[in-house]
């Protein structure tokens, strides 16, 4: 226990840009809050302001999770390589620390601390810059931006994101770890070229596109699996007349009985279990 | 009591290529051992098989345990340092030393910062800002601070001016070294670790020539500075390698009595480079 806490300290000591990139990006969306232009419609209170509030909130979260899904799959294909390449490697295998441990504690902070970092600081920046823009706006707080019910569903609806995100993408996270214990050089050359060769052999020779089908429902299938409502319509439906309900959107049934789902945490753990053995195993660039 | 190192046929291939080719070595405990050998001939990977840093095939065991298989709990007993260079960058000299006392449970941090105390290192200078002579005194203050029973050195030297390696080995002998610690080391600098190591081994593509104390050494191998008109003679007796130099000619002899030797001319013990290069030339020829 106490080495997994230092273990996961370590990747905040190496990747500073952990809480420095949300932190530069909140303070933009505030600087752009504070002197960017205002095209709020003024709203009277009651009307859809809810609506309002919940669209607000999604947006800042949605910008704070494609941030943080460039970055998290960057950290994941990058930590077990770098170790590699300063062959600090050698220093962290002359402790008594097993190489299943190591590798857990990065998929652990790529997968679950990293996205909690960005959660908190969609927060701030939401916070901050509702205060800003209806202050700017002139319309009062509790009015328009700041609605507590809608915010305090918000933060059910982002554990309901990080959960999946980290479910759903284990494959992908699994992915990116075996290639970062694996290649010795152009880590993002080796994590994209496989799939697509293997892709373009699918079309070339047979004519199909399962593979591609496959890929590509892994990367943008989520929603359609986590919420309901998206596949027919495709709109995130806060609904403006009934109190926003973020329980009638999120879908964590469907998720959780989804085969979809289940055969992903098993092809997660078996490219989490050969990056381990490969890590066990390479030592060298 | 069982040897500390032990090895039988110990075989690592890569690909067609044998690294280790049924190497066969015991190392007991309380010795200073040198791994000599020259560039390619399997001291690397026989040190990576013994830290558990590879797999292999044949029978190893160190403080009897399998590395490969055991490499977590080794490493609480046992510590390297793999060259200067592989403290990863990043890394706060006062972290290096949380970090490392929280990890592993035999290291004393007094020990580490009374070591540091002697420097001009300040806990808060990164690895990057620390010159080469530096971050060995960092790596070697962590290292000397834990109490293991066995520490293997890779060419720990490399690339350090004569100063810098001096001083490590200095510090080496007279702070560290005592009869519960086995110290296990290869380098290219044979003549500056020949008067710290109590035994020698020669390994030559893949295969240990040569496992012996350097008592053994005086007593079994002589070597003689033949004048011209008794080498005939000398040569009778079965040198092992010649060496012609400045007009004279200097035969190296294995198990062969001295008193019989003393008629060809002056008898003295080689030197551990000598010897290396008579043993690995002369069974080459």
């Amino acid at each position: 226990m106490n080495t997994d806490f230092w273990l996961i300290r370590r990747e905040f000591w190496e990747n500073r840009a952990i809480w420095l990139i949300p932190a530069v990006f909140g303070g933009l969306l505030t600087v752009a809050a504070l002197f960017g232009r205002v095209d709020i419609p003024t709203l009277s209170p009651g009307d859809h302001s809810q609506e309002a509030s919940g669209i607000f909130l999604v947006a800042i979260g949605g910008m704070f999770y494609l941030v943080m899904s460039l970055y998290a799959g960057w950290y994941l294909l990058d930590c077990l390589y770098t170790d590699r390449k300063d062959r600090s490697i050698l220093f962290w295998k002359s402790l008594p620390i097993s190489d299943a441990k190591t590798v857990l504690s990065k998929l652990l902070v790529g997968m679950v601390l990293i996205p909690l970092v960005y959660f908190v600081a969609a927060d701030v920046t939401a916070l901050i810059t509702a205060f800003i823009l209806s202050i700017r706006a002139r319309a009062s707080i509790g009015s328009a931006l700041w609605q507590p019910g809608v915010w305090g569903q918000i933060q059910i609806l982002w554990m309901y994101v990080i959960v999946t995100t980290a479910v759903w993408y284990l494959p992908v996270a699994g992915w990116l770890l075996l290639v970062s214990a694996w290649a010795k050089r152009a880590v993002i050359l080796w994590s994209i070229l496989p799939p697509l060769v293997l892709y373009l052999i699918e079309r070339v020779f047979f004519g199909t596109r399962v593979i591609g089908h496959v890929l590509s429902g892994r990367l943008v299938g989520l929603p359609a699996v986590a919420y309901k409502g998206w596949t027919n319509g495709g709109n995130v439906n806060f609904d403006g007349h009934a109190p926003a309900n973020v329980w009638h959107f999120i879908d964590a049934g469907g998720f959780f009985s989804n085969v979809q789902t289940w055969i992903g945490v098993v092809v997660g753990i078996l490219l989490i279990v050969a990056a381990i053995q490969l890590r066990m195993r390479r030592s060298e660039i | 009591m069982a040897p500390l190192i032990e090895a039988r046929d110990l075989t690592k291939k890569y690909g067609a290529h044998v690294a280790l080719d049924r190497a066969n070595l015991k190392v007991e405990a309380g010795r200073i051992v040198g791994l000599i050998g020259p560039n390619g001939a399997g001291k690397t990977s026989a040190l990576r098989a013994i830290l558990g840093l590879t797999n292999y095939e044949g029978h190893l065991t160190v403080l009897g345990r399998e590395p490969f298989r055991d490499r977590t709990e080794l490493m609480n007993e046992c510590c390297f340092i793999a060259d200067v260079a592989v403290l990863p960058s990043w890394l706060r000299v006062d972290q290096a030393i949380d970090f490392v006392a929280a990890v592993h449970p035999r290291f004393r941090r007094d020990r580490a910062t009374a070591f540091l105390a002697k420097t001009q290192i300040t806990g808060k200078r990164r690895m990057r800002e620390l010159s080469k002579g530096m971050k060995t005194q960092v790596h070697l203050a962590l290292t000397m601070a834990i109490d293991a029973k066995l520490l293997v050195l890779d060419e720990p030297t490399l690339g350090l001016d004569i100063l810098a390696r001096r001083s490590f080995y200095d510090a080496l002998v007279n702070d560290y070294m005592d009869e519960t610690r086995t110290i296990l080391i290869t380098t290219h600098q044979v003549e500056e670790v020949e008067n710290l190591l109590t035994d020698i081994v020669f390994i030559d593509k893949g295969r240990i020539v040569l496992d012996t104390s350097l008592e053994d050494v005086a007593t079994r191998f002589i070597a003689v500075a033949v004048t011209a008109d008794r080498l005939e003679a000398a040569r009778a007796e079965k040198p092992f390698y010649e060496r012609h130099i400045l007009g004279k000619v200097v035969l190296y002899f294995e198990n062969v009595d001295s008193a019989k030797l003393s008629a060809f001319g002056e008898l003295h013990t080689p030197s551990v480079a000598d010897l290396f290069v008579a043993k690995l030339s002369g069974d080459a020829a």
